[in-house]
């Protein structure tokens, strides 16, 4: 019968005979203790509460001098060693509050001393358990920029001990952050010892080097055609190999390395056979129902993100499919949810034949079910999922997308505890809102725009301006009833604070917003002009201080706007472009029309379209004060401006000053 | 032919004939024997259904097992819950299942519909003729043991599965390809692996 007895102690008890001088009770007091938490978070957390790590450390401590004592072969000294680290090293597996816990109890530098043992079961206790440190991000930094960190390191992956170079894989992988770093790593020939332990080492080394060397290439094309040179063997086919082992963790690490190499330079991995290779590898490994699966989305999608390429060859082989089959599953993972939406989302990302796909199969509830998922991060993979797919204009047009179905949950997320999820909510209903059957009802019915007119005021700016952004495609092209009701929810006095917001891209999504607004019939001019011009004014203080091209570009859109209206409109919008009786002082329109960016030139020469149009009575005048402030000079040397739509522009308003007579 | 015999006599376990084996043959294993001797102990103390022992066990071979293999650590303390049952002790049954089983189904969902199953052994009189009552049956025993027993080989880098019954499935996979196309010396008696010559 098994010793019930041992298992029997509650964590204070244990606690206490911790703190026994008899080393023998010491011992198994720390054995109880590490038996009770290894498997077990409940049980961590508790006894993490009652300060059991700092004991633990503690005793480790003390012990701790006698490692170096190679004459010791005190079997309790050891076994004191063994337990203590295990305990320690259990805490620290997967669980930062014990990570946390372990470091702040100064035991780092005495698990480090374990390895000096002439003990192997202590330097293995001691190398697991520094392993599970820097598993985690809690791990402190560890310094290669040392020579001596740096010969130390080496001296960990020369260790016939799996345990120890392990360890020495797993701070490259976990500490390695800055290119010097890499370089640091690279001048040390670790590269060369790393290749070693993938040809020739055991599974585990294999997989610990995988990750590694994709840790030291990351962002860093030097090392890369380095490493893949003619020196060190043919290298880059070893992990070409092992993307085929027959361990799925191996042939996912492989592929990840594969994909940063891919990703980082240009020169390698480009030809189709090995792209749809790895699209075939990371879909299979779907398939794996363990962490290998959760994992394997996350590293498809960074094969494909932006690369339509990419998305071509996994369209044929039939991902999207093979994701959808996937989600279909249900109680999923939350990680592998995540991943799985994700992917889906970078597949439909810039391409309508994904789209079609996707919305083909009739089963965007699968993405909808995910806006109520108890985890954040899926919620947002659900949202960013269905921004993806709702560019698909062919649908929208069609009023696909404006369902009480997709509209009201994505509603309700603005109400997200999140940022992220309110956010991404926020994204994927701007698209939605682009509904050009102007069936915007359903949108109002559940109260999304008075939400959004609520999300304008968040303390979070990127939630401000995505809020902004779908109220700008909300009022594009929609009737003035729609605008009214918009106007009037949002007031004056809001937008004009919001044009002058401290942060330049809700200042940015404010301005198209009032673009979007005037734009239409003359009526809708008088936005502008509501409450005394507040929001005109507005306008042309923040075209002052412009700080970004985009800026510019929406404020001038919107000057233009206004200018296509009457005489008084165009006088004052005059008045914004030139607010000083001087006239001889630099217009910030100056400035824009010798700006880089063709777009800002563009909507400059519009507005001046706009205002001299020689219908209106005081085109003429208005005229002469652009021709004054050397305007007109300046767009004569545009007449072969290298955009299509400025030089066109400039060569109309160009003809149109013809009709002054004055040259 | 000696190397093959010899990986499945490790990876099975049989350390005492795995050792005659290698007195006889010359043939070395490619693990150490001694590592075998404690994977066994751990693999017969489930089988005899003294899991606290054997988590001990593997404790001390590798902590890390248990700590990142969450579906094995679930099976043991199922089998632990199993066990408990199975001696009648109620009430220690049922405070093992709440303090130990119950937060496992917390901190992983997948596991939440086995530990229903497992504790709804409680609630028959005749467990051996209820509709879970597999689950007292010493395959569970044996299906328990040969997980962890896959994981410690795992853990020590070595293939969990021997070599030898997927090289004879290939064997006859094979034969079954080639009798659609060709007449060949064939091995009919898997026993004496004799060939024999094709009927004329």
């Amino acid at each position: 019968m098994p010793s019930a007895t041992v298992n029997n102690h509650r964590p204070r008890e244990l606690l206490s005979l911790l703190a026994s001088a008899d080393p023998e009770i010491k011992v198994r007091a720390l054995r109880e203790v590490k038996n009770q938490i290894i498997g077990n978070r409940t049980k961590k957390l508790s006894f993490l509460k009652i300060g059991a790590v700092p004991a633990v450390s503690g005793i480790l401590a003390d012990s701790v001098d006698n490692v170096i004592d190679s004459n010791c072969n005190n079997d309790n000294i050891n076994n004191i060693l063994v337990q203590s680290a295990a305990a320690l090293g259990s805490f620290a597996c997967g669980f930062d509050a014990g990570v946390h816990a372990v470091v702040d109890a100064g035991a780092f530098p005495n698990l480090f001393r374990l390895l000096g043992s002439s003990n192997e079961k202590v330097v293995d206790a001691g190398a697991r358990a520094l392993r599970m440190i820097y598993q985690s991000k809690l791990a402190p930094k560890y310094d290669f920029l040392q020579q001596k960190n740096m010969e130390f390191l080496i001296s960990l992956l020369n260790s016939n001990n799996e345990n120890v170079n392990g360890l020495g894989a797993s701070i490259i992988t976990h500490s390695c952050e800055t290119s010097l770093e890499q370089k640091a790593l690279f001048d040390a020939g670790i590269l060369r010892k790393l290749n070693g332990l993938l040809e020739g080492g055991s599974l585990s080394q294999r997989d610990a080097s995988l990750e590694s060397l994709a840790t030291i290439f990351k962002n860093n094309p030097e090392i890369i055609s380095k490493f893949s040179g003619p020196e060190i063997g043919r290298p880059l086919s070893s992990v070409i190999d092992l993307a085929k082992d027959r361990y799925p963790r191996t042939r996912l690490l492989a592929c990840m390395c594969l994909i940063v190499i891919r990703n980082t330079s240009p020169l390698f991995l480009q030809d189709i056979g090995i792209k749809t290779k790895l699209i075939h590898i990371l879909l299979e490994l779907l398939d794996d129902s363990g962490q290998v699966g959760d994992e394997a989305p996350f590293a498809f999608s960074s094969l494909i993100a932006q690369k339509e390429d990419l998305q071509e060859l996994a369209l044929e082989a039939n991902a999207i499919d093979k994701l959808l089959h996937h989600l279909q599953k249900g109680s999923l993972h939350p990680r592998r949810y995540e991943g799985i939406l994700l992917a889906l989302a970078d597949m439909c990302s810039k391409m309508e034949s994904c789209r079609s796909k996707f919305l083909s199969l009739q089963v965007l509830n699968l993405v909808t079910d995910a806006l109520t998922d108890d985890s954040a991060d899926v919620r947002t993979a659900a949202c960013i999922c269905l921004k993806s797919v709702t560019r698909s204009i062919k649908n929208l047009s069609a009023g696909y997308f404006m369902d009480e179905v997709i509209v009201i949950p994505l509603v309700r997320l603005f109400l997200d505890p999140s940022t992220s999820v309110q956010v991404a909510a926020l994204g994927a209903v701007s698209n939605i809102v682009v509904d050009f059957t102007t069936r915007k009802s359903i949108f109002v019915q559940c109260g999304g725009m008075k939400q959004l007119v609520q999300l304008a005021k968040s303390m979070e700016s990127a939630v401000r301006s995505n809020a902004l952004w779908a109220l700008k495609n909300f009022v594009f092209l929609s009737d003035n009833r729609l605008k009214e009701s918009v106007f009037s929810e949002l007031t004056a006095c809001l937008l004009a604070s919001l044009i002058c917001d401290p942060e330049p891209s809700v200042q940015e999504q404010a301005l198209a917003l009032v673009r979007n607004l005037i734009d239409g019939c003359i009526n809708s001019i008088e936005f502008a002009f509501a409450e005394d011009g507040l929001i005109l004014a507005a306008i042309g203080r923040q075209l002052q201080s412009a700080s970004k091209a985009e800026i510019g570009i929406q404020g001038m859109y919107a000057l233009c706007n206004v200018a296509s209206g009457n005489e008084f409109h165009k006088e004052a919008v005059m008045h914004q472009l030139f607010p000083l009786m001087d006239d001889k002082n630099q217009s910030f329109m100056m400035k824009f029309l010798q700006s880089n960016d063709s777009q800002l030139r563009a909507a400059t020469v519009w507005a001046i379209l706009n205002l001299t149009c020689p219908l209106s009575p005081g085109a003429s005048g208005r005229l002469e004060k652009l021709r004054n402030a050397g305007i007109f000079s300046q767009m004569k040397n545009m007449v072969n401006d290298p955009c299509v739509d400025v030089k066109l522009r400039v060569r109309t308003v160009l003809g149109q000053s013809m009709a002054f007579g004055n040259n | 032919m000696n190397k093959l015999v010899m990986n499945f006599l490790v990876t099975e376990g049989y350390v005492e004939v795995a050792e005659k084996f290698r007195m006889e043959s010359g043939t070395q294993p490619d693990i150490d024997l001694a590592t075998i001797t404690d994977r066994m102990a751990v693999k017969k103390a489930v089988q005899c259904g003294n899991v606290e022992d054997a988590i001990e066990k593997v404790n001390d071979l590798n902590p890390e097992i248990l700590d990142t293999n969450p579906q094995i650590f679930f099976h043991l303390q199922q089998q632990r819950l199993i066990e408990l049952i199975r001696n009648g002790k109620v009430e220690e049954a049922l405070e093992f299942a709440q303090e130990e089983l119950a937060p496992r189904g917390e901190e992983n969902q997948s596991f939440l519909e086995e530990l229903e199953r497992t504790v709804s052994l409680l609630a028959f009189e005749d467990v051996s003729n209820c509709p879970v009552g597999e689950l007292l049956d010493m395959s569970q025993r044996l299906k328990t043991a040969s997980e962890v027993n896959a994981a410690i080989l795992t853990s020590q880098s070595h293939e969990k599965d021997p070599k030898l019954p997927s090289l004879l499935k290939m064997l006859i996979w094979a034969q079954n390809q080639l009798d659609e196309k060709a007449a060949y010396p064939r091995i009919n008696d898997l026993l004496n692996a004799t060939l024999e010559d094709p009927a004329v």
